[in-house]
Order: structure tokens, then C-alpha cells, then sequence
């Protein structure tokens, strides 16, 4: 959900990795060389678990993670949103460039569009208490087995409970209050393929439930344990999994290990002056595995692709065996593509252990732009006609004007490179002479990608096109904001829960003649419910169309409402939530562009898919896993 | 495999129209009558008032001419345009232009001097034909609401051409934005008018136009524009033209799954449909529709149709209730019923035939809002009373019907229908509280206080729940109010039997004594016949005071005999205040209708004084022999004697013109089949005008001594009426103290006031107006029923009302009318009139009339 757009940016100095090192080696855990394998060049199956049973993380996300990570809440432990002694607003810590700044504005933001006040907090357990936690559950033979194949394992409620949530506002609000209902009853780090194949051989074996764990980004309930689940729940956490087994100069691939974070994967690969371009707005904290697995999508795909257009050759170990292609090939007409099985299952058939996937040369020049339109009618047409001409910069996002009031809010005290395109001459030349509405206007922000020259060319050809459309460039730093804002709404969200306002993102892809209608109807419906359900203070909706299509595009809403005076929120926020899709069904938007269905869109998947699609996907399920060992109960 | 089928349909039916509880205790709000403002102020700045319309919140205010070009290059119309240039081989520029011509065929171009043209003609108009024009406010509030947040549509009820604009008429009285009205083409065939319609907002639509798919995708693009920007509510009729039967038609759905599919296709995010019913006692096209139904066919709408049709403008038709329904949401309807999957499979400018289920779910829609329509018809008394004569043609008794029309209507309200009943507790409490006035205590004048304290008892003993509005008796209190009816009901009975043996049996004159054995005996056949069990009505108690209680009511006056008292039915008390209406008219001195110089003062020769009345205008309109007015119809015999209908017709026909109308060449003997004085006019006089001369300064304050000495003079007709009647009385039995004592003080304080009547009209005698306008004032015949200043209103131009002149009861005997107790009659009649002398051009204008009687006590 978070993105590290600075690090895309190539931020200087003072990098964040170097803390997050420096963090690692506080923590305790012996340093492997990441990037030593892609150095060694290929190597077909450098298994590290003969060598050292437990042996240590080596990526930016440690084997404990909540060494590093919040336990209740998004993103690291240091990085949060507070208000300071002066009641004014704070980032704290310093791996973001918005660390260490004071938010004039942002206090009086929140309240002004949450009727929130200060003095009413609502504050979580401090820290877990382990007495909460169901207690592990497992057999003893299986508990032998697994000793004997000398995997690292861990059945303490930190880590178990660690496992058993994604980042869906029922889950975090439930760490929050201490409520835990099914966690798995042991975690497993296998280290390389073949521990996968020993795990999934022992949980048939034993008759285990295995739920694979990537990053833990899930907004899909995906990772919730099932309720009724009586067998021992195995989370099979695949980070130590971390490796880029080979690179591929000649024909531009990595074979990577599926467990790889995002940020390590772009970080070892621009050792080698690669990168993947695949830079979902979670990117610090999601696996490759998880990727595949959900059906991801990156924010400069117009140039790189979605996941399903980057992935070569995928190994994944079931439980009627290992499925992979026999060679790696850009395309092949063999019947259907078994890697769409795959991609999207949502771990229901088995894990991913090892990826070939697309590399291509880090750019040589990056740049950000902003373009302001009238409203944001204006603002679709014009990413409708830049889609049309296939000229989409690496990425381009319309915010509406909510978001854009809502990303000035977030304007630090320190102007720097934040200093606000509406200040001064510049407001005055938009508001008055250009006549826009600053309560209307929407704003488009850009990245382009690719070497200097080509870039200013591109940066012409589409600010030419916003301008037919009654655009105006608006500047990099506008642009930059944008971007900034995608990672800094997840932490937002920690802050709102301590002052009873709870909120949640979704996307949808829709057609492009429906963008507009279907983004009005949506913020309506919320709006109407909200009423319904007895939310006192209007709620906080706002959307921004965040890829373009030659067919259609992607929308991302983000959704708040202060909860006082409500006995059940969660309950009236998942009931709003579903509203909220259905509207979306209802306006011809799809259940997901890529999130994934997990358990929290199930109930429309036959709606989505027919009644003969949803028995295919069961059929092949059936084959697979016949004893439903992946037994996580999503997508079907 | 059936059954779940079943189950499924019920499902998709959704719940019923109606629960039980809706049944039994729907509350419908308060009406308010438009036409009342409109009847106290201008019309003419009512229609010229600021016009700021709530309008829908996402509109941006575009011209009509703009919606048909946004139509014309729609996606839509373009695809259709495109298809049929494909079919037919035509350029599409040539089809282009047809789409165009059709678009101002059909289009409106709504304007707001128009809609300010109806505003006033339409005030004007509703205002003669109809006694008050009812809203209900609370509907009117919601309608403020819907058309603000969503899309609304307007489906009235249709009975009447009337429907057409006072909607339109309704929401520029309540500041809401005007709606655009489905019309027929036929509308246009009016010269004018049709133009005029569509300036106020109507738009056309051809009667068929199935196979036309040009025609279609035009129409259908044009409607849901207006509909997808908010542009204005959409308004048409759901029946598809008017019913004539009064019974509702079966829907149509045309139009509907037009307004219907923007929500379909989400292209907004919710419609309202709002059921609003129109409610007339009296269906101005009743004529035409009973001619219609028998096979005369439908006259083309021209304009002059509608000028003949003014003709009606003179008829009463009573009272409209407008009830708008609570709107409602098409998303609510069509939550759970609509699969959304066909819309979101084909691009949405695509003509696409309406699934099965959408189909079902249209009709469905229909039939509900229809229904909405019929539960909120208002049902007024005299519906109810006209459907029980229809049931007992060709006559029935007058009480019978009264208790078969309540009959119905507690049929009515049980099942749930729809009754405005004139009906008011308080006033009827404070009627008996004044009928009862001599049988039972009440300390006079607080009428109110005793009905709140009434009101009060009874709630305690939980006989009555009272709201702010209303009260209902509870199933509790049925003891309590029963045992408390059966109390009273000896006296309402006797006072009944009373009151109908009076207007029934009794002289026109009779005194006490005469009084009562006359109702003993009315009362014994009565009940010797098993017609009443009242044998309280025999008490002599009970008749004694029933007859005060109607002297004090003014229904039967008391005179005052040398040998006791005589009592008469006074009619007068028939003719209240309320029958007599003065109106002013003020022409201008140079004016279209009469000369500007006055005619010569001397008589004209003796000839032409025979003709008493012109039986032509000068212009060749024929007059009514009877009445004068204009007399559009002939006898049909002769040819030649003219009259204003066939009442009058009849009338002269009866009184002699059937003898004269044979006769051939019996022109002349026309006129004088016309008698001076007939049951319909009144004799003509001149007036003459003098001014009055000075006052003598004995007048302007009368001290006893002159009193006496004009008493004694004996030369006013009130002494002469005094001694005749003296004469005529028999002995001066039964003088109890209290008459004795009314007497004395009428003698101090009236007479007084008569006496100096009498000497101011002594130098004139004759004199039948008197006039000084803003002057001293009217000369009062009694110190009884004198206004004060707040008792006359004031003009509706908002000035003071002045007296200008009054009228001498003098006139009554020169009219003819002076028979004492059947006649009119009033002691004088004062005119008040505005004092700015407000003038509404050729037109007369209601001014305010006071109607004082001798009283009583003084005659």
C-alpha cells in the first residue's frame, strides 16, 4: 500500500538504507551479502539451509519483524504520524523524506474535514499481550519432523500473531482493542525451495493447513486465519527466501527468490544497474511471491508492465507436486498459460518459491511533473486522450480536488521543495487569471522515465495534450507531493485510529466512459450510507484515477469517517465498504484491479467471473490440492 | 423445482404496496390553498415577483437551444444517424437534419416571460373557476428536497387539460425550478397557444412513433439530457392521456423506462419519482368527456376550442387538492430487483432492448406509482354525496342522503381512503354551546375555555387522545362518551323537533301561546306516528328555551305586542352578511364603453321610453329577455326572442311568451310580454344626486327634549309602525321583568341612536344612498352591530378601506321587496372602499360591505 516514491526518485544522501542497516545490525542478526549471489552470477539451486539451519535475514525486513515493524499498525516502528507538544502535527523518524517535519496546517485539516477534536483519543494496547493469544496448537510428530529438517520455526505468539493479519482495517483495529480469534499455531522460514517442498511434504503428511506469507501487506483478509480451521495452521513466511539467484544480462531476466521484498529486489538489481520497474505503492514491505500470488500492479507499469507482463517463469510447489514451464520464453502457445493459474491464487494451490522475471536498465533520467485542470472532468478527458495516443508517462495519476486540498494539508513548515505551486504569484495566477476554482480543481501528477532527451520530448508531447484540455503545468514539486502521498496515507491511518476516525482504500478498473459517473456514484452511495448508518460528521471520500488503459482505467478511493457516537464501527464501516462495491459492480468497475478477492470480496466472485468460471478455478483447485492443505479459504 | 420458482417471483415482487398498518393509520398532511394568497395580493406582481428556483445541485444552467445541439451530437442520436445512413444508403447529413427538424418540433424553449404570462392569466383563470386550489405543504417541502439532490420526475394523475399547468403553476408559486412537460403533438395544431406551452416549459412528443427509430433515439436522448443534467424535473402523464372516466388508466411505459435507464446505466446516481395526485371535485371537460365516451370524437385542440371553452370561466368547480406524494428514490426500488450485468456489457450509447426483467421491473414501477397516485386522491363530501345520488336516482330524501353519504364515508376511511371533511370540533362545540345557551350555564364568552377544559375532563378519564392536531376517541372512553351522548341527546332531539316544526309548520308570525301547543302538537303526531321517541320535547321547559336560545341567536325575532310578544322566523338571518358582495369598478371618464359627456338631463321622448329594455346592443348583440344579460341563444320557435339560457328560457316560456311566440308579427308584443316588475328584476329607477343640505345644529347633539317632541310629532314610519302594530296586539299579558327591563334599556341607548336617524333622513326622505366618500361616516339606524376600525379590512393593495357610501333600507321599498320576513332586508348597507382608490384597469374589484339590521329590541 505504501510507497517509497523518494527512493524512486533516487534520493540522496542520508539514505534511508543505510539506517535500516544500521537498525539490522542493532537487532541482533548476522549480515549475508544480498547481493552476492546476482555477483556469482547463476547458480541453478544455491540452498543456504544445508549449510546454516538458521540462518539469518539478510533483506531490510528482519526475521522478527516486529523488531522493525509496527506490531499494531503500518510500516515501521520509527515512522509515525504524532501531534507535538505545540498540538501541531509530526512525522517522526528519518527513513522518509517528510521525517522530522512539522505539519502546520494538517491539525486544523483533520479537524475541519473530520469534525475531530484532539482531546478525544482512542488509544491501543500498548503492546501485545501474549495472554490474548489462542495457544499453539501442534502435533508432536509433525513438531519432530520438521525439527529433523532442520528449518528454522518459531510457535511464539509474537511471531504467530505477527502472521495471522493483513493491513485491512478490521485487522488492525482488532490488534488494537486485543482481540484474536485464529492466528497460525506455528511459523516456518524456509530458506530455499527445497525446505518449501519438505514443509508442503510434511503438512500433506501430518494433514496441516499451510497459509504462505510474503510481505503481510494484504488489504483482503487473504491472511486472515479461517475461524473454523481445526487443523494446525502452518505459516509458511517466505522473507528468508530473499536471494536473486541469477541475472541474465544478455536476455534481460532475474531469477529471483520468491520471497524478496520490493525494495531489496530494486536495491540488488541497481547494484547491477537493473531494475524490475515494478514499484507497487507497498514495495517496501511486499514479496515477489505475494506479487505473483495477488495479481500486482506497479505505478510506472505504462512502462514496465503489471506483474503478468514481467513474469518469465514462475516454480511453485503444491501438493500434487512442482509446477513450472520447461523453458523460459517470452511467449508460448501451449494451451492455456498454467502461469495464470497461478498469478491471482491467492495461495490456495501453493507457493511460490522462484521467479524469472524482466529486468531492464535503471533509467538514466527521471522526472516529475504536475499539471492542474479545471475540474476533474476535464482532468479525465485528458488522461482518456493521453491513454488513447499510448504516450502515458512511466506514471500518471488525476487527484480530485478532496485530495488535493488533503495533500496540501501535508505542506511541511520547512518550504524547500514543497513550496506550494498556490503560493503567491502562482495562486494568484491560477485562481484569478486562470479563473480556476481552488474548491474544483484537480491535478494530474507525472513521472517520466527514460534517457534526458527522450524525456523532455515525452514531457512536451503530453503537457501539449493537457492543454486542449484547459491544463496547466503546475510544477515538479506538486508532482513529487503526489507521489509522497501514496505511502504516508498508510501511516496516516494509525494516526485517525487514536482519534476515532477509521478509513480504507480500495480500487477498481472501469471503463473509460464510466470513469466519471462511477466516481461520483461511488462518493455518493459513502456519502448516503454514511447517513444511513448514522455517521455523524460527513464522511471523508475522495478518489484519484491512478493508471490509464488503452480500455479503461484504474481508480483508487480512499475512504474516512470519524466513528463517535457509533457502538460498532467496524461493522458499519464494513457495511459501507460493501455498499461501496457494489456501486462500483453496479457502475460496471471490476471487483479488483489488484488487491485480489482474499475473503473480503469472495461473496462477488461468481457475480464477477460466472458460474462456469468460478467451477473451472474449483476444478483446478480440486486437482491440485485435493486435501485443501493451502487451505486459507480465499478467491473461491 | 415450481416452488422455489414462486418463492423467486415473490421475491422480485418485493414487498407489498401496503401493510396493514399503512391501511388503517396513514397520516397525510395539512392543505394549504394557494388561491388564497392570490385572492389578497396582486397578481400581477405575483407574477412579476423574483424567481430564484431551487434547482438540482449539479446543474450547470444551460439554454434550451444548447440541450438540443448537446442532443443532436450525442453518441446516441450520432449511432442511430450513422446506423440508418448504412441501411437506407442516405448521407447522414440529410438524416443529421431530419434528427434536427424533429428536435424543434419537439423541443421546448422555455422562457421566463412566458411562464410569468401563465402566472398571471393562470391566477386569474384558477381563481374564477375554482374555489381554492389545496396543496400539501409537508409534499411540497419534500418535492424542495428531492429536486435538489437527484434527478426528479413529476407523474401526476391526469383527469382534466388543467393538470397540464398547475403543476407548472404550483412549483413557480413555491419557487421550484419549473418543470418540462411531456406534451401531445396535437398541442401544437393550437395556433399560439401551442407555442406559448412550449415556451412555459412543454415539449412534444407524436403520438406513435414505434417504428421511427430516428424519431425514437431523438426523443428518448432529448428526455434523458434533460433528466442526466438536472436541467429541470421531468414531468408527464403516467396514463398517457387524459382518463374520462375519472377512473385511473392503465400505465404506460414509454416514457418511463426512458427517465428510468440514466439510472440504469448509472449515469446519475439515483431518480426520483414523485406520485402526485390531483384531485377535482368538478372535471372542467365533464360535457366533452360524456359526449366522447358516447362516440363523438375527440375535437382537435385549436385555439378556438379554447376560447369557446371560457365559456365554462362562469361556472364553479369547486375545490382542487393537489397531494405530492413522498418521493421516491428509483435506487431504493430497484435495489435487489435489477441485474446489472446487461448495462455493464454493452457501451452505454448503445439502443439496447430492455432485458426481460427490466421490463417487468418498469411495469411493476408503474403500477406502483399509479396506485401512489390513487391512495392519495382526496375524496371531498360531495363526491361521497354524488356517488350515493347515483345509487338512489332520480331523487332521494335529504336526510337519508345526509346519513348514507356519513355511511360512506366511515366506509371510506376504513378502507383507507383519502377524506378532506370540512369538518372542526371547536366550531361545532361553540354552535351548540350557543344553541344550548338558555338550557344549560356557561358564563358567556369564553367559549374557548370551556372547549380546551371539556377537552381537558375528557382526557382524563381517558375518554379522548388529543394531539396538536386532532383528537380521537379511544376505545376506553366508548363508556364514558356514550353514557355523556345519551345525556345530551333528549336535548339536541327536542331542540331538533323544535327547530323543524318552526321551519316546517309555524306562522309567520305566532306568540308564545300559539308557540306552544303548536309544537306540543307537531311533537305528539310525531311521536304517535313511531317517528321520534323524543318525549322530552313535550316539556314546555325545553321549548321555552329553545325559542330564547333562538332569539338570542337571531333566528326568530321577538316583538314586542301591547298584549305581550309575537315572534316571527326571521329569513334575514338566512341572508347573512355573507351573501352581499359590492364590487367597484371604476372606469375612467374617456373609456371604450360609454360616452364621454354626460346624457342630456331631460327625459327622452315618451317613445322611446317604452322600450325599457334594449333587446340589442348596439354593436347587434341580442340581450335576454329575462335578465338583460347577453343572450347568445333564441327560442327556437320564433327565432326572435333571445335569452342567456335555457333556465330563463324556460322561465319566460312558462310566464307567457308561449302564447306569444305563435303568433307571427308579435314583435312588438314582445316587449310588453316583459313586465315591469318580474320575479327576476328589479324595477329601474333614476338616481338622482343632490347634496344634502347643511345640518341644522339641533342635530348634531339630540337632548331629550327634542326627543320627545319628534317622538309626539308621530311622523316617522317607526311610530307608525309602532302604533299599528299596537293596535293590532291583543293585551299586554305576560310582561315578565326581564322583557320589561330589555325594553328600558333599548329605550335609552338605541332609540336614541334611531331617533337621529330619523331627523337626518327627515329633509329627504325618500333618499335611498347617501354619499360622501371619507366623510363623517354612515348615520347608523341602531347602536347595535357597529364596526370598529378593525372590523373593516383593508384593500389588497394593502390601503385602508374608507367609507364611501351607504345604502338606505329606503331602496327596499322601491324595490319592491318589502315584505316583512321574507324578503331581503337590512337597516342600512355601508360601503367601504379603498382608499388609495387602487385600480386594476377594466376590472372590478371586491370591496368590503357591512350589513347593519334593525335590531330587534327596537322594531
Amino acid at each position: 500500500m505504501a510507497a517509497s516514491a523518494e527512493e524512486a526518485a533516487g534520493s540522496g544522501p542520508g539514505s534511508p538504507s543505510s539506517a535500516r542497516r544500521r537498525l539490522s545490525v542493532i537487532s541482533g542478526h548476522l549480515r549475508g551479502s544480498p547481493w552476492a549471489p546476482g555477483r556469482e552470477g547463476p547458480s541453478p539451486s544455491p540452498c543456504k539451509a544445508q549449510g546454516a539451519p538458521a540462518a539469518p535475514a539478510s533483506g531490510s525486513i528482519p526475521k522478527k519483524r516486529q523488531e522493525l515493524l509496527k506490531w499494531n499498525g503500518w510500516g515501521y516502528n520509527d515512522s509515525k504520524f504524532i501531534f507535538n507538544k505545540k498540538g501541531q502535527a509530526e512525522f517522526t523518524g528519518r527513513r522518509y523524506r517528510l521525517g522530522g517535519m512539522v505539519l502546520p496546517t494538517f491539525k486544523e485539516w483533520i479537524e475541519k474535514t473530520f469534525g475531530a477534536s484532539l482531546e478525544h483519543k482512542s488509544t491501543s494496547r500498548a503492546s501485545l499481550n501474549v495472554n490474548d493469544v489462542p495457544p499453539s496448537v501442534v502435533n508432536e510428530e509433525f513438531l519432530r519432523d520438521l525439527i529433523a529438517t532442520k528449518i528454522s520455526y518459531s510457535q511464539d505468539a509474537e511471531d504467530r500473531v505477527f502472521r495471522g493479519h493483513g493491513h485491512c482495517l478490521h485487522e488492525i483495529f482488532a490488534l488494537r482493542e486485543g482481540i484474536f480469534r485464529r492466528i497460525p499455531d506455528i511459523v516456518v522460514w524456509p530458506v530455499c525451495h527445497e525446505d518449501v517442498v519438505k514443509i508442503v511434504e510434511l503438512a500433506c503428511k501430518h494433514s496441516l493447513c499451510i497459509i504462505p506469507f510474503g510481505g503481510g501487506t494484504s488489504v483482503s483478509s487473504a491472511l486472515e486465519c479461517p475461524e473454523e480451521e481445526k487443523r494446525t495452521i502452518v505459516s509458511l513466511d517466505t522473507s528468508q527466501m530473499n536471494r536473486i539467484l541469477w541475472i541474465d544480462e544478455k536476455n534481460l531476466t532475474a531469477c529471483v527468490e520468491a520471497g524478496i521484498v520490493g525494495q531489496d529486489l530494486e536495491k540488488q538489481l541497481a547494484e547491477s544497474g537493473f531494475c524490475t520497474g515494478h514499484e507497487p505503492d507497498s514495495m517496501e514491505f511486499s514479496s515477489l511471491g505475494g506479487w505473483v500470488a495477488t495479481r500486482a500492479s506497479g505505478m510506472k507499469k505504462n512502462i514496465y508492465g503489471n506483474i503478468e507482463d514481467l513474469v518469465i517463469h514462475i516454480k511453485m510447489v503444491t501438493p500434487r507436486g512442482i509446477v513450472e514451464k520447461n523453458c523460459q520464453v517470452p511467449r508460448m502457445s501451449t494451451g492455456p498459460d498454467i502461469h495464470h493459474f497461478i498469478m491471482g491464487s491467492e495461495g490456495t494451490l501453493g507457493v511460490v518459491t522462484e521467479v524469472t522475471i524482466k529486468i531492464r536498465p535503471v533509467p538514466e533520467y527521471q522526472k516529475y511533473g504536475s499539471v492542474v485542470f479545471p475540474n476533474f472532468e476535464r482532468g479525465v478527458a485528458c488522461l482518456r486522450e493521453v491513454a488513447k495516443q499510448r504516450c502515458a508517462p512511466a506514471s500518471i495519476r488525476l487527484v480530485d480536488n478532496a485530495q488535493f486540498q488533503f495533500g496540501h494539508a501535508l505542506k511541511p513548515q520547512v518550504a524547500s521543495i514543497f513550496t506550494s505551486f498556490l503560493d503567491g504569484l502562482k495562486k494568484f495566477y491560477i485562481t484569478k487569471f486562470k479563473g480556476f476554482d481552488p474548491n474544483v480543481l484537480c491535478v494530474a501528477t507525472l513521472l517520466f522515465e527514460g534517457d534526458r532527451e527522450k524525456v523532455l520530448q515525452h514531457e512536451k508531447q503530453v503537457y501539449d495534450i493537457a492543454t486542449k484540455f484547459g491544463g496547466l503545468a503546475a510544477g515538479e514539486d506538486n508532482g513529487q507531493r503526489g507521489y509522497m502521498l501514496t505511502f504516508v496515507i498508510a501511516y496516516l491511518r494509525d494516526l485517525g485510529l487514536d482519534y476515532y476516525i477509521i478509513g480504507e482504500s480500495f480500487e477498481t478498473s472501469v471503463p473509460w466512459d464510466r470513469v466519471l459517473d462511477l466516481c461520483r456514484n461511488v462518493k455518493e452511495r459513502i456519502a448516503r450510507e454514511c447517513k444511513e448508518k448514522g455517521v455523524q460528521f460527513a464522511p471523508f471520500s475522495t478518489c484519484r484515477v491512478t493508471q490509464t488503459y488503452d480500455a479503461g482505467a484504474c481508480v483508487y478511493f480512499y475512504f474516512a469517517f470519524n466513528y463517535r457516537g457509533i457502538s460498532d464501527p467496524i461493522h458499519v464501516y464494513e457495511q459501507i465498504e460493501r455498499a461501496a462495491r457494489e456501486e462500483i459492480l453496479a457502475n460496471g468497475g471490476s471487483l479488483s484491479h489488484h488487491h485480489g478477492v482474499g475473503k473480503l470480496r469472495k461473496r462477488w466472485m461468481k457475480e464477477s467471473i460466472s458460474d462456469v468460471g468460478l467451477g473451472m478455478l474449483r476444478s483446478v483447485k480440486e486437482y491440485v490440492d485435493p486435501n485443501n492443505i493451502f487451505g486459507n479459504k480465499n478467491l473461491l | 423445482m415450481a416452488a422455489a420458482a414462486a418463492a423467486a417471483g415473490r421475491a422480485r415482487r418485493g414487498a407489498p404496496v401496503y401493510s396493514q398498518k399503512e391501511l388503517t393509520s396513514k397520516k397525510r398532511g395539512e392543505f394549504e390553498d394557494i388561491l388564497e394568497e392570490r385572492r389578497m395580493s396582486s397578481d400581477l406582481r405575483y407574477a412579476m415577483k423574483c424567481y430564484a428556483p431551487v434547482i438540482y445541485k449539479g446543474l450547470s444552467p444551460c439554454k434550451p437551444s444548447a440541450i438540443k445541439s448537446a442532443v443532436l451530437h450525442s453518441e446516441q442520436v450520432q449511432y442511430v444517424i450513422r446506423q440508418l445512413a448504412k441501411e437506407t444508403g442516405e448521407s447522414s447529413d440529410i438524416i443529421q437534419e431530419a434528427a434536427m427538424e424533429i428536435l424543434d418540433e419537439m423541443g421546448h424553449s422555455m422562457q421566463l416571460g412566458a411562464v410569468r404570462f401563465f402566472a398571471f392569466t393562470l391566477s386569474k383563470i384558477f381563481k374564477r373557476l375554482f374555489q381554492r386550489v389545496c396543496v400539501n405543504e409537508e409534499g411540497m417541502q419534500r418535492l424542495q428536497q428531492a429536486i435538489q439532490e437527484h434527478p426528479v420526475v413529476l407523474l401526476p394523475s391526469h383527469r382534466s387539460y388543467v393538470d397540464f399547468l398547475m403543476l407548472s403553476y404550483l412549483l413557480y408559486t413555491y419557487d421550484l425550478a419549473l418543470p418540462v412537460i411531456a406534451a401531445g403533438i396535437d398541442f401544437l395544431g393550437m395556433k399560439i397557444v401551442g407555442e406559448l406551452l412550449r415556451r412555459a416549459g412543454a415539449f412534444f412528443m407524436r403520438r406513435s412513433f414505434g417504428g421511427n427509430r430516428l424519431y425514437w433515439a431523438v426523443f428518448a436522448e432529448y428526455v434523458k439530457t434533460m433528466l442526466r443534467n438536472g436541467y429541470a424535473p421531468v414531468e408527464f402523464f403516467l396514463e398517457g392521456t387524459r382518463s374520462r372516466t375519472a377512473k385511473t388508466l392503465t400505465p404506460k411505459f414509454g416514457l418511463l423506462s426512458i427517465v428510468m435507464e440514466p439510472f440504469f446505466k448509472r449515469e446519475v446516481f439515483d431518480t426520483y419519482l414523485v406520485p402526485i395526485s390531483i384531485s377535482y371535485e368538478r372535471i372542467l371537460e365533464e360535457s366533452l368527456y360524456a359526449y366522447e365516451l358516447l362516440g363523438v370524437p375527440k375535437p382537435k385542440e385549436s385555439t378556438s376550442g379554447l376560447l369557446k371553452a371560457r365559456r365554462i370561466l362562469s361556472d364553479n368547480f369547486g375545490t382542487i387538492h393537489i397531494y405530492v406524494g413522498q418521493p421516491v428514490s428509483l435506487r431504493t426500488l430497484a435495489s435487489g430487483r435489477i441485474n446489472r450485468c446487461p448495462y455493464n456489457l454493452v457501451p452505454r450509447h448503445l439502443p439496447q432492448k430492455p432485458s426481460e426483467d427490466i421490463q417487468e421491473f418498469v411495469s411493476d414501477v408503474a403500477y406502483k406509482m399509479e396506485l401512489l397516485q390513487i391512495e392519495n386522491m382526496v375524496l371531498s363530501p360531495w363526491v361521497l354525496a354524488a356517488a350515493v345520488l347515483l345509487q338512489n336516482l332520480p331523487a332521494m330524501d335529504f336526510e337519508l342522503l345526509i346519513e348514507k353519504t356519513l355511511w360512506l364515508k366511515g366506509l371510506t376511511q376504513t378502507f383507507g381512503g383519502f377524506i378532506e371533511w370540512p369538518e372542526e370540533v371547536y366550531s361545532c362545540f361553540s354552535f351548540l354551546r350557543d344553541v344550548f345557551s338558555d338550557e344549560f350555564i356557561f358564563f358567556p364568552g369564553i367559549s374557548l375555555k370551556d372547549f380546551e377544559e371539556g377537552c381537558f375532563l375528557l382526557t382524563k378519564c381517558d375518554a379522548i387522545q388529543t394531539t396538536q392536531q386532532e383528537i380521537y376517541p379511544t376505545d376506553k372512553g366508548s363508556v364514558v362518551i356514550s353514557f355523556l351522548s345519551a345525556m345530551f341527546r333528549p336535548f339536541l332531539e327536542g331542540y331538533q323537533l323544535i327547530f323543524r316544526y318552526l321551519s316546517k309548520e309555524a306562522k309567520a308570525a305566532f306568540t308564545e301561546k300559539q308557540f306552544i301547543p303548536g309544537v306540543r302538537n307537531f311533537v305528539f303526531q310525531l311521536l304517535e306516528k313511531g317517528n321520534t321517541q323524543c318525549y322530552e320535547a313535550l316539556s314546555s321547559d325545553i321549548q321555552k328555551n329553545a325559542l330564547a336560545a333562538l332569539v338570542q341567536l337571531g333566528a326568530v325575532k321577538k316583538k314586542k305586542m301591547t298584549n305581550g310578544f309575537t315572534y316571527s322566523i326571521n329569513q334575514e338571518a338566512v341572508n347573512k352578511i355573507l351573501d352581499m358582495f359590492v364590487f367597484r369598478n371604476q372606469l375612467p371618464r374617456r373609456n371604450d364603453t360609454y360616452p364621454e359627456e354626460p346624457p342630456p338631463r331631460e327625459p327622452p321622448p315618451a317613445s322611446a321610453a317604452a322600450a325599457v329594455q334594449p333587446r340589442r346592443l348596439r354593436s347587434g348583440a341580442a340581450l335576454c329577455r329575462v335578465c338583460g344579460c347577453l343572450g347568445p341563444r333564441v327560442c327556437g320557435r320564433c327565432r326572435r326572442a333571445a335569452y342567456c339560457g335555457p333556465e330563463h328560457q324556460a322561465l319566460d316560456w312558462r310566464r307567457g311568451h308561449r302564447r306569444t311566440c305563435a303568433q307571427p308579427g308579435a314583435a312588438d308584443d314582445l316587449e310588453d310580454a316583459v313586465p315591469d316588475h318580474n320575479e327576476f328584476l328589479f324595477p329601474e329607477y333614476e338616481i338622482l344626486i343632490e347634496p344634502e343640505e347643511p345640518e341644522s345644529p339641533a342635530d348634531s347633539s339630540v337632548d331629550p327634549d327634542d326627543e320627545a317632541a319628534i317622538d309626539t310629532s308621530g311622523n316617522s314610519d317607526k311610530q307608525e309602525e309602532l302604533r299599528a302594530t299596537g293596535s293590532a296586539s291583543e293585551a299586554l299579558e305576560s310582561l315578565d321583568e326581564e322583557t320589561l327591563e330589555a325594553m328600558a334599556k333599548h329605550e335609552t341607548e338605541d332609540d336614541k341612536i334611531f331617533q337621529k336617524f330619523k331627523e337626518r333622513i327627515a329633509a329627504e326622505p325618500e333618499q335611498i344612498i347617501r354619499y360622501c366618500r371619507g366623510g363623517e361616516g354612515p348615520i347608523w339606524v341602531s347602536g347595535e352591530n357597529v364596526p370598529e376600525e378593525k372590523d373593516i379590512p383593508n384593500c389588497s393593495c394593502g390601503a385602508k378601506r374608507i367609507f364611501e357610501f351607504q345604502i338606505m333600507p329606503q331602496l327596499l321599498n322601491h324595490m319592491k321587496v318589502d315584505s316583512l320576513g321574507e324578503s331581503i332586508d337590512w337597516g342600512t348597507l355601508v360601503v367601504y372602499t379603498c382608499a388609495n382608490n387602487c385600480n386594476e384597469g377594466n376590472q372590478y374589484t371586491e370591496e368590503f360591505i357591512w350589513k347593519q339590521d334593525f335590531s330587534a329590541g327596537s322594531m
